[in-house]
């Protein structure tokens, strides 16, 4: 019988919090996220790679979390959709998902918020097909993605009118 | 009225954008026992010895189940003839043989490598058709042919219409299995509380589940409660039983709380499929454009154990010439039992294959006629009154001609249908095609329709607030915030003032599956229903009610005549595509979608365009990227890298729903089903598309490079034709 490797204690950093965490360094970032941190917004859906459910921001960028080990997450800026409102405010994208019924199942929308905010931060004035060129990685079956880049595109606006403010 | 047709947020959404919403796999517990099955891995076997004593000395391996530790080893929605865990022979490749419990999950998988089953390999059906010979493998013994359903349909006589029409025109096609792909994989937990087993996970039908439960228990219903947790999609997916019977086993027998988790390649493996169907047709019309005759045979591939196969076969059967009246009508339809995966019910329910078939061959004719496609249409669409296949005339609310009118007429506005093209000739040509369709709202053929809700008020003088209980599924689509609009509206409440508890068998009554888009219409009539009730006890003390709906009732067919009332609602829905093709490597692209519903009333609008605009995603799917391959009962592909869904990028960039409210006699305030229809004609209506952009018909799905290749170097010519004629209909023919 396989013996576990020895876990390592490390700290990661989620959603603005340090945590000191003991994970086996063969365990995957959603495992660690799912199973010890509790932090079960980040979905499965193929833990291959295939279908974005498990995307987070890793330093401000998408990561599939199935294929990425934590400990090369150790010292990085982790995000994940519980870490997406502010204090009793909801991220604009979260706000345009609920209004524009962007969400149906609910289970690819962690995925796709985040990478959604991921897009914003780097062009907050994407035109539809950028959109949906930043979408291309995470998987809908149930929206047909028309209310999500609906839904993208309100929250950009509102972005852009919030910073002239 | 205020609230009807409003677009509210719906009461998950908040939980849904925070993370907060918990699925199946979000309530795993580490107390927890954790499952993993061992599957067959082969098409037809006999199972000669399982070996457990390995997996048992794995540490962590708390039991491995076989067939023996199961009381009662038979399950199915319709038929009992699946094993939870195979007793003797295995009859397909996802077939369960064994269920290893362990401590954690690694435990699980270690125990379920180390188990050793000995088998003898036996002959395999792998193909539908030659299943249904007399002398062919039987994949369940005992049984006198491989044929698990015939349905068969006359009115009139096709022989006599076929003589003496102008025109007649045969065709074949093939459809093959489609993928569910809810986005969550099969997963839950099972648990005792207060000495109820409760088993919870993601289902479609709370109350079913918990008698199928039981029953394979030995158990009564009320000793087990079924609790679905959020429903990461389901689509007819999720109407069989998968895990729920191994949970309830597992906790059952060791007394202990159970999990499992599957991973997308046990999903895929493990769960049933849409049918692939076989459908050879033939269809006679006259001069004037009136179709007299339509004969059809359809061949579904069952895969090894009935499921709802004979309910889908019923609907493809009955929905074998689409929605048009014809006077003639001969339809057959065999679903036949094979060694490959089960197949089921799956958003549409046998009606997009037989409109593949229909709405190419009305097309067809019309070419053949000289007639423009839509207006043979317009010539044999049902209406009011008109006679269905089963010889009785169709339930009241029959408004298919005005969803063709107002179809053409955005077709016309988005996709200058009907003008000549004057782009230049390259390799990409473009054409739009039109196709219609019919699709029962609700259970047909006599099964027992009903759906139950129990409201209750309070408030001083005024109704202040409520509770609704009905046992429905939320399976994504909205259900949940359909229902509570209907409530909210009957009672003159704020939305948020109605609480609704409908995800527990034992507090809520049954409403039914959240399937054959029923639930808008019955689980809403039951909730509507209710409310009226309980407000006429108000103010007072016991504001309370209960009311069972039962729509009209439906008949099976009779035997001999094969006339009945198959159905007590229908929705109906045309679409028109626009559709590029690049005769060079035959990849389809779908620039444009009208889909035109009439949804008798949108209790909210945002919901039935989301409906429309998800289905239509797996209707591109269906028809041109999701292609399930299996080589001897082994599915090829098993993953979202071989087995392609929809992304961003392969939808069309216009979509257009189209909604009518043409009210539904029976529906709450009119309301019609919508969930299914958007898939119902658009294989057709692409195929329509392509054949106007090449004069090319592809008739298999999914139309992969390949086939449209194939498709186009066979037609007669690549040059497009401002009015193309059949390319199979040699001129002699006609008459
Ligand atoms: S779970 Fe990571 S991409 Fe699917
Ligand atoms: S909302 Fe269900 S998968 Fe996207």
């Amino acid at each position: 019988m396989s013996v576990a490797p020895p876990k390592m204690l490390a700290t990661l950093r989620v959603n603005g919090a340090e945590i000191a965490c003991a994970f086996n360094p063969n365990r995957t970032l959603l495992e660690v996220l799912r199973e010890d941190l509790a932090l079960t917004g980040t979905k499965h859906g193929c833990e291959m790679g295939h279908c974005g459910a498990c995307t987070v921001l890793v330093d401000g960028e998408t990561v599939l979390s199935c294929l990425t080990l934590a400990v090369e997450c150790v010292d990085r800026e982790i995000v994940t959709v519980e870490g997406m409102a502010g204090a009793g405010e909801l991220h604009p994208l979260q706000r345009a998902f609920v209004e524009c019924g962007a969400a149906q199942c609910g289970y690819c929308t962690p995925g796709m918020l985040l990478s959604a905010a991921a897009l914003l931060e780097s062009n907050g004035a994407p035109r539809k097909s950028e959109i949906e060129a930043a979408l291309a990685g995470n998987l809908c079956r149930c929206t047909g993605y028309v209310k999500i880049v609906e839904a993208v595109a309100l929250a950009a606006e509102r972005m852009r009118e919030a910073a002239h403010a | 009225m205020t609230l009807l047709g409003k677009r509210l947020a719906r009461p998950d959404a908040l939980d849904k954008v925070t993370g907060a919403a918990r699925y199946p796999a979000d309530i795993v517990r580490d107390d927890m026992l954790r499952l993993k099955v061992v599957f067959a891995q082969r098409a037809h076997a006999r199972i000669l010895s399982i070996d457990t004593a390995e997996a048992l000395a794995v540490p962590g391996v708390v039991a491995v189940l076989t067939a023996r530790d199961v009381p009662y080893n038979r399950y199915g929605l319709v038929e009992e003839d699946q094993p939870v865990l195979c007793d003797g022979v295995v009859r397909y490749w996802g077939d369960k043989v064994a269920l290893v419990v362990a401590e954690n999950v690694r435990a699980a998988e270690l125990g379920a490598q180390c188990v050793r089953v000995a088998y003898e390999d036996l002959p395999a059906v792998t193909d539908a058709r030659a299943g249904m010979a007399r002398d062919a493998q039987r994949v369940h013994a005992g049984r006198a042919d491989n044929v698990l359903k015939h349905v068969r349909i006359r009115k009139g006589d096709v022989e006599r219409a076929f003589a003496s029409a102008h025109v007649v025109l045969e065709g074949e096609f093939e459809t093959s299995w489609q993928e569910h792909a809810y986005l969550q994989p099969d997963a839950g937990v099972a648990y005792y509380e207060d000495g109820t087993l409760v088993v919870e996970t993601a289902g479609q039908w709370l109350h079913e589940d918990r008698k199928q439960l039981a029953k394979m228990l030995g158990l009564a219903p009320e000793e087990v409660a079924v609790r679905y947790a959020k429903i990461g999609g389901a689509f007819g997916g999720r109407e069989d039983l998968s895990v729920q019977t191994l949970l309830a086993l597992a906790t059952w027998k060791l007394q202990r709380p159970t999990a499992i988790v599957w991973s997308r390649e046990e999903s895929i493996v493990g769960h049933h499929k849409r049918h692939p169907f076989w459908i050879r047709a033939k269809w006679g019309a006259a001069r004037d454009g009136r179709i007299v005759a339509a004969q059809t045979e359809l061949i579904a591939d069952g895969g090894a154990y009935a499921s709802t196969s004979a309910e889908v076969l019923k609907g493809a059967t009955l929905f074998a010439t689409s929605t048009y009246e014809i006077e003639n009508v001969a339809s057959d339809g065999y679903a036949v039992y094979t060694n490959n995966v089960p197949s089921g019910a799956f958003r549409g329910f046998g009606a997009p294959q037989a409109h593949f078939a229909a709405e190419c061959m009305v097309t067809r004719l019309a070419h053949a006629l000289d007639l423009d496609p839509v207006e043979i249409r317009r010539r044999n669409v049902y209406r009011e009154g008109s006679i269905e296949p089963t010889q009785h005339p169709l339930p009241a609310g029959v408004s298919a001609a005005a969803v063709l009118e107002r179809c053409v007429e955005e077709a016309r506005a988005r996709m200058h249908y009907g003008m000549p093209d004057l782009r230049p000739r390259t390799h990409l040509r473009r054409g739009v095609g039109i196709a219609s369709g019919i699709k029962n709202v609700g259970y047909s053929f006599g099964f027992p329709e009903q759906a139950t809700a129990t409201v209750e008020l309070f408030g001083e003088r005024e109704i202040e607030r409520a509770i609704v209980r009905v046992g429905a599924a939320d399976v994504g689509q909205g259900a949940h915030a359909a229902l509570r609009q209907i409530a909210a509206e009957t009672l003159g409440l704020p939305p948020h003032a109605v609480r609704m508890i409908t995800d527990d068998s034992a507090r809520a009554p049954d409403a039914g599956s959240a399937s054959a888009s029923r639930l808008t219409l019955m689980g809403g009539r039951a909730v509507k229903d209710a409310a009226d009730a309980a407000k006429a006890k108000f103010p007072g003390p016991d504001a309370k009610a209960t009311v069972q709906f039962r729509p009209p009732a439906t008949t099976a067919l009779d035997p001999q005549t094969t006339a009945g009332r198959p159905n007590y609602s229908y929705g109906y829905v045309s679409q028109a595509v626009e559709v590029e093709v690049d005769t060079r490597t035959g990849q389809i692209r779908i620039l444009k979608i009208v889909s035109a519903h009439d949804v008798g009333r949108a209790i909210d609008e945002q919901l039935v365009e989301g409906q429309i605009e998800g289905c239509l995603a797996q209707a591109v799917g269906y028809v041109l990227t999701e292609h399930l391959q299996l080589r001897d009962g082994k599915i090829l592909t098993p993953h979202f890298s071989t087995y392609l869904l929809p992304t961003t990028l392969d939808m069309p960039t216009e979509v257009y729903p189209v909604l009518l409210e043409l009210a539904d006699p029976n529906g709450p305030f009119g309301a019609r089903g919508v969930a299914e229809m958007p898939l119902v004609p658009f294989a057709g209506a692409v195929a329509n598309a392509i054949y106007a952009a090449t004069g090319a018909w592809v008739t298999q799905l999914p139309m992969t490079p390949e086939r449209v290749l194939a498709a186009l170097s066979a037609s007669a010519q690549l040059v497009p034709h401002e009015r193309p004629r059949d390319p199979v209909m040699p001129l002699d023919q006609h008459r």
